[in-house]
């Protein structure tokens, strides 16, 4: 193969979508504007889709989804590229254990159950993030903590006061506590999570307990700002959060 | 002004609080950084959070780099280490991890931006300002992170710097009574000397909640204030003088408390930082009646104000200041934009 003659070449420096060939920039975009359906509003979206930096926009697919709104599907070439060989994303450092490992590890380093708290707290009424980690049929094929042998995993459900939770925390004992934020407006999730950390510290609580946030928009590098341990965002499951807290049980001495 | 001469003279340790992400934390940091490198003073710098990055994870705004003088000695996570363009010799490596790797305590080399986070956990501070002073550092600035105010508590720091800006409010009205709501708190009357506070010096370590009956303590058998009102509404009497919280100190914990007990009782908290009650209820219950006293309070160093919000309204520079300055008479409120 090496006589084939390359048309382009992958430069990890100025990366760009891919579509049909190497760096042509095929990218597909969906939005909905308040316009009504017709010729206009296809233009608007071209216009829109140029100011977004989509060379030669094209829109495949459009359909009124009620009066004055229209949907639309624009495919186009992306201008822009993407330095990728400088990209550092902080990361739990940890060696991810799976579940027979982790009851293996709590047996041989702990030598007493754990115990873990969970919710979804304040106004968010989505189980979805902490019921993936915490119930026992997990997600994706990724069983939960209920699951974990010598893990006693407690899951408070949704719209929990983060007072609440603070006090199961305090009557069992907990080792650690889950704060899923899955849906949230107005970045209200961001002082949920610091009324938390404040409560905890208020109650003494703080250093006893190994502190972790998780959702879609959690990611470790806020959860530092935010006085968490760590921040579990998407593609994260029970082993990950499972291999963290009993890691940091040991390495804090809190056996 | 030079605050810094006046601040290194009295305080070891300092906090940066915000009422509020936006408020201008990071500046003040730059502008007493600044002062330092003027006085030829060493400083020891930390953060709860993440400082110097140049966008905010949660805003997406600009944020102001940290530019460090060449002894300074800092807190770097390992992840972080590799960002930093000043050169950084490691002095040591910390027991403190954050989800950015394990803290590390550095000297500064070679002058130039650092990126900085210290421990997320304020029991931890304590201890990594002890060692930053051992190191050589004369004074040592913790910088907050978003509202993040449990730093400010007596045993973390000597003094605050309360950082408060346009952020807060569209009305300035409004960003000067929040502040001053806060200011109030941090300086809440302590409970004097005498026999209560002794009773309950003695029996703090304890963690429980402790009422005083015509001077004799009663401890209950709960380890927390959340929720627990209507426990202490049935355990107040005709008798009781004191009820000393430990911890938070929140509307759950008064909720359900009758007013006439309410109101011949005095509340004793540890320090103003355990107060999670709004300036709105704040305010009628104290109109109700109710009592504070605190056994340690937070002194107010410096008041910083930032005119311009992220949202893109401002306010005039000397506006603001007149107006913070006239609400806090015996506090210097600074502009750090200015």
């Amino acid at each position: 193969m090496a006589d084939k003659t390359a048309v382009a070449q992958i430069d990890l420096t100025k990366v760009k979508p891919y579509g049909d060939t190497l760096n042509d920039g095929m990218t597909e975009v969906a939005f909905t504007l308040p316009v009504p359906y017709g010729d206009e509003a296809s233009e608007a979206a071209k216009i829109l889709a140029k100011k977004m930096g989509l060379d030669e926009p094209n829109v495949v697919y459009s359909k009124e989804m009620t009066p004055e709104y229209t949907f639309f599907v624009v495919y186009g070439k992306c201008r822009h590229t993407v330095d990728y060989t400088t990209i550092k994303v902080a990361k739990v450092e940890v060696d991810v254990m799976d579940r027979l490992e982790c009851a293996e590890y709590i047996k041989e380093n702990i030598k007493r159950p754990v115990v873990i708290v969970g919710a979804s707290t304040g106004t968010d009424a989505h189980t979805v993030g902490i019921d993936a980690i915490m119930n026992m049929k997990g997600f994706h094929g990724h069983f939960g903590l209920e699951r974990y042998e010598g893990i006693e995993a407690y899951n408070l459900g949704s719209q929990v006061p983060n007072e609440d939770l603070i006090a199961k925390a305090k009557e069992l004992k907990a080792d650690a506590i889950l704060v899923s934020q899955t849906v949230t407006q107005k970045d209200i999730h961001i002082d949920n999570l610091t009324n938390m950390v404040e409560l905890l510290e208020a109650e003494g609580m703080r250093d006893k307990v190994i502190l972790v946030c998780g959702g879609p928009r959690i990611s470790h590098e806020l959860a530092q700002e935010l006085g968490y341990d760590a921040g579990f965002g998407q593609h994260r499951y029970a082993e990950d959060v499972a291999s963290f807290v009993l890691t940091e049980i040991v390495n804090r001495n809190m056996i | 002004m030079y605050l810094l001469e006046e601040l290194s003279r009295k305080y070891k340790r300092i906090s940066i609080v915000g009422m509020a992400k936006n408020a201008g934390k990071t500046t003040a940091l730059n502008y007493l950084i600044e002062e330092a490198m003027d006085e030829g003073l060493t400083l020891g710098i930390t953060s709860t959070g993440r400082d110097g990055e140049g966008t905010d994870v949660v805003t997406g705004t600009d944020k102001p780099r940290v530019f460090l003088d060449t002894g300074t000695i800092v807190s770097v996570p390992t992840q972080l280490y590799d960002l930093a363009d000043a050169g950084l010799e490691i002095l040591k490596m910390t027991d403190y991890s954050s989800s950015l790797g394990q803290i590390m305590l550095c000297r500064v080399a070679s002058s130039g931006y650092v990126q900085v986070a210290g421990p997320v956990i304020n029991a931890n501070h304590i201890e990594l300002c002890e060692e930053m002073l051992a190191l050589g550092a004369r004074m040592v600035l913790i910088d907050g992170a978003i509202d993040r105010k449990s730093i400010a508590a007596p045993g973390t720091s000597d003094a605050i710097i309360l950082s408060t800006g346009a952020v807060l409010s569209r009305k300035m009205a409004k960003v000067v009574e929040e502040t001053v709501h806060t200011v109030t708190l941090y300086r809440l009357p302590v409970l004097e000397e005498g026999r209560e506070r002794e009773l309950i010096e003695e029996h703090a370590a304890q963690d429980k909640i402790i009422l005083i009956k015509e001077g004799r303590p009663v401890s209950l058998e709960v380890s927390t204030g959340l929720g627990a009102g209507s426990l202490l509404d049935g355990e107040i009497d005709e008798l009781t003088t004191h009820v000393f919280v430990p911890g938070a100190f929140t509307a759950s914990a008064v909720a359900d408390i009758n007013i006439k007990k309410l109101r011949h009782v005095t509340f004793v908290l540890k320090d103003p930082t355990k107060i999670f009650i709004g300036a709105t209820l704040w305010s009628r219950l104290k109109k109700k009646g109710m009592n504070v006293r605190v056994l340690e309070n937070i002194e107010v160093a410096a008041i910083t104000v930032n005119p311009t919000a992220p949202a893109g309204y401002r306010f005039d520079h000397k506006e603001l200041v007149d107006a913070m300055q006239k609400a806090v008479p015996d506090i210097p409120v600074i502009d750090v934009m200015l």
